[in-house]
Parts: C-alpha cells; structure tokens; sequence
C-alpha cells in the first residue's frame, strides 16, 4: 500500500503568544515493512529555529521555536509511506515464537547481552504507567500464566481489552491514570494500550507504546471526508527468540497494512505527537485532523 | 586533663553505648581534642554560655536562616552553630581526602557512562536497573557531551565515623549540593566571636578553595572564556537554603536569578536585564535537575527555562553540575561501588560504605526479606527521611506492607545494615553533651583531578540519642576543622557584606526582575512610612480630642477617619455601608488597618508584601540593613504577643516603626549603587509617595470647611506629612490654605512637596536604559513629563476656586484626579517596559502528569 499523509495541529490563542518552544514527534518511521518516501514539516508562522534530532527511543523529534507575536499556530506533518508488512517476519510463521511460554520467556529475560538491555528497560514502570496494582496484575493473570504462551495470552488480552472495554471519547484525556481507565473500563486508543502495557509488564515482560495511524475506510458507498482520520496508539510485546509484535486492542487486531508506526515509547509521556511552552495569558483552542489516503 | 574532674563533662557520661570522638573507651583523651578542651575549659562555663548566645545572636542579626517548608514557627528559621567545633587531624584527613577525590573521580566516570556507552551495564558491572528504573535517569540527557574535562564538576558526600573508627561514606550529593556558603558562615563566625578557641591550634583556612572554586566556574565556560557571564540560579526565596543562594551569589559577586530572569533565544541562554538580553555561559544552579526545563523535563516546573536541555546539547552553555547528574544519588549504586572502582580504577574503594544489598538481585532480596527487622530500607533514587525504613522501629503491619512493596518492584530497594555513627561533644546548657554528627565535604573539579575542601560542614543530631541528622528538621551544625602541626596562615575575614562587592556593574545588565523587585520596595516602603504617619497623626488627634470637646475637634475627626479610608483605599471602611457603626468605634477599624495582614491595603499588608520583595532581594541589602528590617519585624511581634491595643501602645509603636523605616531607607540609599538598581527603588519610592500626596490632599483639602474645621485639617495634614515645621519656617503666618498648596503642591524647592516629586521621579526615568531604536520618548517618559507640564501649569488662584454652590475646589480635584491617573499610567508603562513578565509561561497541552 502507498499511503499520503496529512496531520494538522492547530492551535488558536485567544490573546496571542508572544513567544514558543515546541517538541513535534511526528516523523513516521522509516523501517522494515514501511518505507518513508517523502516528509515534510510545515509550521505556521515559519519558525526562527528548527533542528531534528534522534531522541533515546530512536525516534526524529523536532524542536522548533517561534520568537514573534502570533495568534495562531499550524503544524502540518505531510508523508507518503509505503507499507508492505509482508516483508516483517510474521508470528504466524515461527512456531517457536508462538510457543513460548510466560516461564521461559521470563528466564530468556534474565540474560545479559547488549540486545536484551534495550528491551528490558521496557519491563520497567514508566512516568505513565507506574505503580501496577494488584487489579491489573489480577487482570493480566487471567490470561498470562507460567506454562501458557505468551503470544496466545497477548493476543487474548487484546480480545479482552476490545471487549470489556468501551470505546469513548468523553471520559478520558491524556492525563486520565491507569487507574482510573482499569476501574472505569471505558477510553481512547491511547488508555488501552497503556492498560495493556501494564497488564503485559506486570508478569515481567516487554511491553512498549506505539504511536501511529491507521486507516478509516469510509461506509460502503460513501465518499471518505479529508481529515476523518485519526492519529492512534497500541501496543506491542518482545516475544523472547522471535521479536515485537504489535496488538491493537482498540480494533482488536495485529496490525498490518492498515497501520502507520510513527513512534516507540515507553508510553504516551515518551512521545506525544506535539507539545510546547508557550508565553501568553489566555486560553486557547486545539485542532487536530488526520487524513490519510491510498496515494494515486 | 582529668576528665572525672572536669565540669564540662559531668553530663557527658550514659549507658548510651557509642564511639565517642574525644573520649576513648579507656576514659582517655583522644589527643586531637586536648587544645580544643582546654581552650574551652580555659573560657569557663559562663563565658562559653555567653559566647554560644552571642553566635546565636550573630546569626540571627545576619540573617543566617534555614527555611523548613511548613514550619509553624515561621519560615526563616534562625541557622544554629555550636560553639564547639568538630575536628580532624590532618594526617587522618589526607586519607579521607584521597578518598573523597577517589569516589568523586568515580562518580564521574560514572556519570559520563551512564549517559554515554553504558559499558558497566554491558559488561554486568551493574544491573540495568539501577540505572534505567532511577528517576534520575534522564532519557533527555542521553549522549550530550561536554566541553569540561570532568562532567561532574561538583561533588559533596555525607561521611560519618563508623564503629571500626574509620570515616564511611553514607550519602552522595550530585546535582546541586548545599552546604558551602554555611560552612563558610560557620567559620567566619566562629573565628569572629571565639577567637580564644582557635588559640595554639592550626586550622587550615578554605580560601585557596573558595579561589579554585571560582577559577572553576570561569573554566566551564563553553565559549567567551576571557569574560564569561555567570549567574547563580536559585528557586527563589521560599527555598530551604534560600540564604546560601544569596550568600554564594553576594561572595562570588555573580547576580542571583530565577527562571523567570533567563530566556532561550536563538539556540543561546540569556538573561533579561533593564536594558536587553545578555548572554550567560555558565549556570551554577540551586534547583534540581527535573526542574531545570518545563520543555523536556518537569512540564510543572517555574522554575527552570524551556528549551535549556537543547542549548546544553549545542554546547553553548554550561551547567554545574550537569542536568542528569541526579542519577548518582543512587544508594543502588553502592553495593556496586567497588566492583566499579576496580573496573574503572584497578583499585578499591578508599572509604568504606554501609553494607548494602540491592532487591533486584534474587539472593540479596531473599536475604533481605528475611532479615529485615535488622535493616534500613530505602528506595534507590529517594534518600528523605520519609522514604528511609528503619524496620526495627516498624510494626508487624508496615512489616507486610513493605514486603509487599519490595516484592512488587525489588529492583527500586536497597537494604543497608543499622550503623551506629560516632558522637562529638556538643555545647548544650552549659555542659557538653555527646551528640551524632555527619559531615559534609566539598570536592571540585580542577584540571583532572578534584580539590577537597579543607573541612566542610558538620550537622548534629537533635536530640542525644537521636538516629537521625538532617536540617530539613532544624538541626545544629558546626564549624568542622582540619587541624594540623604546621602553622597556618591567619583566618582571612570572609565577612559578607554587600556594600563592598558589585555585583553587577552596570544598570544596563540589572536583571529585570531584581529591578521590579527593587521598585516594589521603594513603593511598599514609600506606603508603609506614609501610611504609619497618618494612623500615628490621626491616633494623636484621637488622644488629645479625649480631652478636648471642641465641635470642631470631633467633627475634624469624623473628616479625618474618612480620609483613612480614602487614602487607604479600605472601602467601605469609614465612608461606605454601616460607617455609622465603625465611626462608633473608630479604634477597632484603625487597629485592624494597622494590624490586619489579610486586608488589602493595610498597614500590615503593606509591610508583608515589602517583607517578600525584600527577601527577594537579598544578595544586595547589607547586614545592618537585616539588622534594622528583622529590628522592626520584633517590635511588631512583641506588640502582637503583649496584646494592649490602647491609642497610647498604638502611637507608641507607630513611632518606633516608623524611625526604624527612616533608618532602612537612609541604609538602602548607602548600601547600594544607583547603577546597581537603586534607580529603581528611587522611582518606586518617589511614585509612591507622590500618589499618596496626591491622595491626601484629594480628600482633605478640595472640599470647602468652615474655618475652624478647615484649620485643624490643614494642621492634620501639614503634620501627616511632617512639614508643620516647614510651615512655619517658610511662612511663619496662621496656617492658611493658599500657602498650605503652594508648600505641598507647588513648591519647587520643598523635596516633600508633589512638583519637585514629580520632577526627581522624570529625572531618573530618563536616566533608565532606554532602546537606541526609538527615537521618541518612551511611554513611561511620555506620562511623566505629561505629568510635569501639568503640575507646571497651576495656578493658586486657580486651585482656590469654589464652585457655585461653595462646597468644594473643582479645579482642585480635577488637577490632582489628572495627576493621579497620570503617576499611575506611569507605572503601568514602567512595568510593561522593563519588567515584562506579563506573559506567563504555560503549557500548549495540559498533561498535568503524576510525576511525583
């Protein structure tokens, strides 16, 4: 699949900004299985200082500042990707991958070789996700046991999530705890795959953020509206002796073709698609759309 | 020395089992100590009680203040220092210093690893998590590379005797480390009220220290190395250590700013200054390493500059220590600390550490779980005493609940064996006392090695048998000594005084929030003296009508209560709903408009918010001017705590506050250079003063009285205004309203009078630094010489005018109501010229994240 991309933040300040400092994470990755043929970034107004850089989890950030008076701001992150996820080993094919069991995967773990020690660190609390308790580790029992393989219990606690869970914009924001999401049962895209990253750590595996697209295909018949899209998040396991696989809890399935990967963190806080400081004293408001289409 | 014979000793004895460092278990001296003993034997009990008060008093008269957040007793508590000194002989201390330079350097190449190629991971030197589940691992800071041969450039540790009597190392202090600037207080004031104490004992002078320490600061700079700009940043006032951030700043003659005061432009630091940006090469910073950028690290933090993190990466600035340097303070580094001593040095560590076992390890975390009634827990990347688990002091309960906890995240703990530190002899009530003591040290960075400080800060515990030793619970400290054979050069006077040292040399590069909190003095004091004269006249007034029963008198004050609350701007007060019941009772409203610190615009009030401008401001105020402030700060306690509220009390302590406040400001205007700020001050004070003028004369003189009632208004305010003498000098007539403007209003020679106010504040307007590009006046010269020619064009016959109906001067009122508006715009444009803080820095997405 070719896909063009567009993804637009806009922010209009109520009594203006004097001055700003932002981060944009908004680079899609360029990897096996996803190509990036084009990027480009377009801020409004035009920035006085703009660098990228690599940050720890081998995502391109992008800080950029803009040091006049402006009452509105406009980030606009343009790609066209090619994704062909058949060229990713798949799960599917590797019987070993697909067996291996919560015990031995965790004494897999336990090795130390330069490989493993950036993945461990994603076994580890994060700003986010900290402080499991024993609910969510309970909730990840039912599906993770030692003799059990991990694939399976993954895959079935994406089941679980997609079906206990409801899907709603009203009552979460990205500051919503885990905690709250577990008793509540209801979320966003983001709030899932943070509860999954949770349940998976809590048993003392790998588990890491993503943060990407995915395609929306419009009703059978209908004409698919530009901006509908959304920007989306899940999760992703080390499967010890195979690799990351990744989980969409939100659609409940393994995401292929239709996914776009943007970046990898430890949670949402490692890699927000934008954020900043900003100098001014009013309030202002936020736009965002995504729209995302097979490239002609 | 026999001790059994000795009065200082007769409490020195208990059941309480310990390594003493004086006394040995023989009952002999340790010989290090004899001087010192016999020093203090020497000045007898009563003059050693004398002494020990008149410290007490030196620090309390300089300021020397520890601030306990959530302190009942206030929040500057008084810093304690114990007349007796701790001391250590040089040829033990060469070892410690080796041992300190060793565990420094180590720490170092710890902190360039760590952010670097991580090697001692890879290589299982230290477990992953000690590192990566630290919070103060900072992904941000991963791979930034430094200029400065060393990235650790200032290393302090806690050492504390153990039983085999060597010095341990129980605690290290990496990213911004107190304790300097009280350690050199300590010794400065020692060596000033106890001279006799020091008599035939060589104690090494930390002055080459205090040299190599500035030496070091220059050198960090990453580029403008001949002149580089160096500030001090500190979280401000409210900060625990507050003091020393003044104190460092005022004695390395470097200017003291918060967040608010720097800017990231341009990929540079700067420092906004009265007159524009300036470029700043090295931060020495007082604030914690998540703090230091809102952009990247702490989205919360005010106190730090977003975008910092970036203009390290570049390398145009440098930051001491480095941000990430928290990660050291790491007590799950410790059972590793020699296997990384070996790996890095080829050698073992020097100074011994507690025993420690890391939970992240199996066996260790069994052992731990097994034998926990006889550990202290902690976690890895908290060392507060709120986060240190003394087991043997926990029930069966917070037992269970802490397994729990270590069981959920082992690798988060670490369990160290219950030590019993040494005791030093304190001096408490007239006796000596043994005490647990901690000492903190010093190291720097120079060229490829550290320089020790000779000595360093000593802590005691509170109570005798006390665990614990922290200042956060308002502990004692005392001057720590390295005594040798060899003579010493004499103790150089480290007095702080500000009066001698510039710290900044221009007012161009005044930062700007040290101007607005300079011109907020000036206002609040302006207020606060005019203010106090008023009640005071008005109190007076009060009194003498006790004895007076003129109509007149009682109606003149019915006119004078009123104006209080005009002038006050305390409505309603005296004028507005229910003044009836108030006029009634007019003390109970003028004791609450003195004493209220709640209400808007009272007395009280006025003095609180100068207090906090002051505080801020303390880098620059001289020790007499402390003396004075904290004078007037007593006085106002004590009337508080003697609770007689009669006129009589009320005149009293109005006149005593205000002689002080005449002091102050008679100590500011030498204490301060006016390129140094005290333009600013000026500016405040003289607005201020001005608008209050103003206000006086709108509501006692536009009004048309009959003529007794007129007289004893026209009195009133000649002596509000302390210029009845003046009166009478210059007019040497029955007080009349024609000459009462002239003196008050017009008058150009009179420095009281509202034109020659007027024209001094447009005089030092344009004396303020002002933009090359506008060619036109600025707004704030606009308004004030609009002012002038206002003030400029009256005319007493003019002013004297009565409207039709002879109730009141319209002409009068209009010209001072134009006035007012105009001193006020003033200020506005002040402020939006010069101080430019109007914009709050915010974040673009609320995320408001638990990051505690």
């Amino acid at each position: 699949m070719i896909y063009q991309l567009s993804h637009t933040t806009s922010y209009n300040y109520q009594s203006g900004v004097t001055f700003c400092h932002n981060i944009a994470t908004l680079k899609p990755k360029h990897m096996l299985g996803q190509t990036l043929v084009e990027y480009n970034l377009e801020i409004s107004p035009k920035p006085t200082e703009i660098s990228d850089k690599l940050d720890f989890f081998g995502n391109t950030v992008t800080r950029f500042s803009i040091q006049k008076y402006h009452k509105k701001l406009k980030v606009t992150a343009h790609s066209k990707i090619i994704r062909d996820s058949s060229l990713v080993p798949d799960i599917y094919d590797n019987f070993d991958g697909q067996r291996i069991t919560l015990n031995q995967a965790v004494i897999a773990l336990k090795q130390i070789n330069p490989e493993l020690l950036d993945i461990k660190q994603f076994v580890l609390e994060s700003i986010l996700i900290a402080k499991i308790t024993p609910e969510i580790k309970a909730y990840a029992e039912v599906s993770f046991k030692p003799n059990r393989s991990i694939f399976e219990a993954a895959y079935e606690l994406m089941q679980r999530i997609y079906n206990e869970f409801e899907f709603n914009t009203k009552v979460t924001n990205v500051a919503t705890p885990i905690h709250d999401v577990i008793k509540e049962k209801k979320g966003v895209c983001q709030d899932f795959a943070q509860i999954a990253i949770a349940c998976v750590r809590s048993v003392g595996l790998p588990a890491r953020y993503v943060s990407g697209y995915i395609e929306t295909l419009p009703p059978p018949g209908k004409v698919k509206l530009i901006g509908t899209d959304a920007s989306h998040a899940w999760f992703s396991v080390y499967i010890p002796n195979f690799g990351w696989v990744d989980f969409d809890p939100t659609n409940n399935q393994i995401p292929k073709n239709q996914h776009i990967v943007v970046s990898y963190g430890r949670d949402y806080y490692d890699v927000p698609p934008l954020k900043g400081v900003i100098y001014s004293t009013g309030k202002n408001k936020m736009k965002v759309a995504v729209d995302i289409r097979p490239a002609l | 020395m026999p001790i059994g014979s000795n009065t200082l000793f007769q409490n020195y004895f208990s059941d309480f089992k310990n390594y003493d460092e004086v006394l040995k278990s023989n009952m002999s001296i340790n010989p290090n100590w004899e001087k010192l003993l016999s020093n203090l034997t020497q000045m007898g009990t009563d003059n050693l009680l004398a002494k020990q008060n008149e410290i007490n008093w030196l620090m309390d008269e300089n300021g020397v203040t520890y601030n306990v957040y959530n302190d009942p007793k206030g929040m500057q508590r008084s810093w304690n220092l114990n007349i007796v000194p701790f001391l250590i002989h040089q040829k033990e201390w060469e070892t410690v210093k080796k041992g300190i330079t060793q565990r420094a350097e180590l720490l170092d190449l710890i902190l360039k690893d760590i952010y670097g190629k991580r090697e001692l991971i890879k290589n299982g030197i230290i477990p992953q998590e000690v590192i990566f589940a630290h919070r103060g691992f900072l992904r941000q800071c991963d791979q930034i590379q430094y200029k400065t041969a060393k990235n650790l450039l200032i290393h302090s540790a806690d050492l504390a005797r153990g039983p085999d009597g060597r010095m341990w190392v129980v605690n290290d202090r990496t990213q911004a480390p107190s304790g300097m600037g009280y350690a050199l207080e300590n010794r400065y004031s020692l060596s000033r009220v106890l001279p006799n104490v020091f008599q035939d004992i060589n104690v090494k002078q930390p002055s080459k220290f205090f040299y190599e320490f500035n030496q070091m600061l220059i050198e960090a700079a990453p580029q403008n190395k001949n002149n580089p700009n160096i500030v001090i940043l500190t979280p401000g006032p409210l900060n625990e250590t507050y003091f020393e951030h003044a104190y460092m700043a005022s004695f390395l003659g470097y200017p003291l700013v918060t967040g608010n005061d720097l800017v990231v432009r341009n990929g540079k630091l700067w420092m906004k200054t009265l007159k524009e940006l300036k470029q700043v090469d090295v931060v020495l910073r007082r604030v914690d390493d998540v703090f230091m950028d809102p952009l990247e690290l702490r989205e919360d933090s005010y106190l730090g500059v977003a975008g910092l993190l970036d203009v390290i990466r570049e390398q145009k600035v440098a930051i001491i220590n480095p941000i990430g340097s928290g990660v050291l303070e790491n007590s799950g580094l410790i059972p590793f600390m020699n296997a990384i001593c070996n790996y890095f040095l080829k050698e073992d560590l020097i100074l011994p550490q507690i025993a420690s076992w890391w939970c992240g390890q199996e066996k260790e975390c069994d052992y731990v779980l097994n034998h926990l009634n006889d550990l202290v827990v902690k976690r890895i990347d908290r060392s507060n005493r709120e986060n240190i688990f003394f087991c043997e002091f926990l029930d069966a309960k917070a037992i269970e609940t802490l397994k729990k906890e270590i069981l959920a995240t082992p690798y988060k703990f670490v369990a160290q064996e219950k030590i019993s530190f040494s005791t030093a002899p304190d001096f408490i009530e007239g006796a000596l006392e043994p005490r647990k003591v901690m000492c903190r040290t010093f190291a720097i960075a120079r060229n490829d090695t550290y320089s020790v400080m000779p000595g360093g800060l000593v802590r005691v515990a509170a109570e005798r048998e006390n665990l614990f030793v922290s200042n956060q619970r308002g502990g004692v400290s005392k001057d720590f000594w390295i005594v040798t054979d060899d003579p010493q050069t004499n103790i150089q006077n480290y007095s702080w005084d500000s009066t001698c040292r510039i710290s900044i040399s221009d007012i161009n590069d005044l930062p700007s929030n040290t101007a607005e909190n300079l011109y907020w003095s000036g206002r609040y004091l302006g207020r606060a003296l005019v203010t106090a004269r008023y009640l005071r006249m008005v109190l007076n007034r009060m009194n003498q009508g006790q004895y007076n029963n003129r109509k007149s008198e009682s109606k003149s004050l019915v006119f004078l209560y009123q104006s209080i609350t005009n002038i006050t701007s305390t409505f309603p007060g005296f004028v507005g709903e229910g003044s009836e019941d108030i006029l009634r009772n007019p003390l109970k409203e003028i004791i609450s408009l003195m004493m209220d610190e709640k209400r808007s615009g009272s007395f009280a009030q006025t003095m609180s918010s100068f207090n906090n401008s002051y505080y801020s401001l303390r880098s620059l105020w001289s020790k007499d001017m402390w003396r004075v402030f904290d004078g007037i700060k007593k006085l106002w306690r004590k009337f508080k705590e003697d609770d007689d509220y009669s006129i009589a009390e009320l005149i009293k302590l109005l006149d005593r506050i205000i002689t002080r406040l005449i002091a102050f400001m008679g100590l500011i205007e030498e204490s301060i250079l006016v390129n140094q700020g005290l333009l600013l001050y000026f500016i405040g004070l003289q607005t201020e003063q001005a608008t209050m003028t103003v206000a006086k004369c709108r509501s006692l003189i536009v009004f048309n009285y009959e003529e007794n009632l007129q007289y004893d208004i026209l009195e009133s305010l000649l002596t509000s205004h302390e210029s009845l003498n003046i009166y009478r000098y210059s007019y040497r007539s029955h007080l009349s309203l024609d000459n009462v403007i002239n003196l008050i209003l017009l008058d150009k020679e009179y420095g009281k009078s509202l034109s020659y106010q007027i024209k001094r504040i447009q005089k030092d307007i344009n004396r303020l630094p002002h933009s090359e590009t506008t060619l036109n006046f600025s707004t704030c010269q606009k308004y004030i010489a609009e002012a002038n020619n206002k003030i400029e064009s009256l005319s007493i016959t003019s002013l004297l005018q009565v409207n039709d109906d002879g109730t009141l001067r319209e002409n009068l009122d209009e010209a001072l109501a134009s006035l007012s508006k105009l001193l006020h715009k003033t200020s506005l444009a002040i402020s939006d010229t010069y101080f430019n803080h109007s914009y709050q820095q915010k974040q673009l997405v609320n995320q408001n994240f638990p990051l505690a």
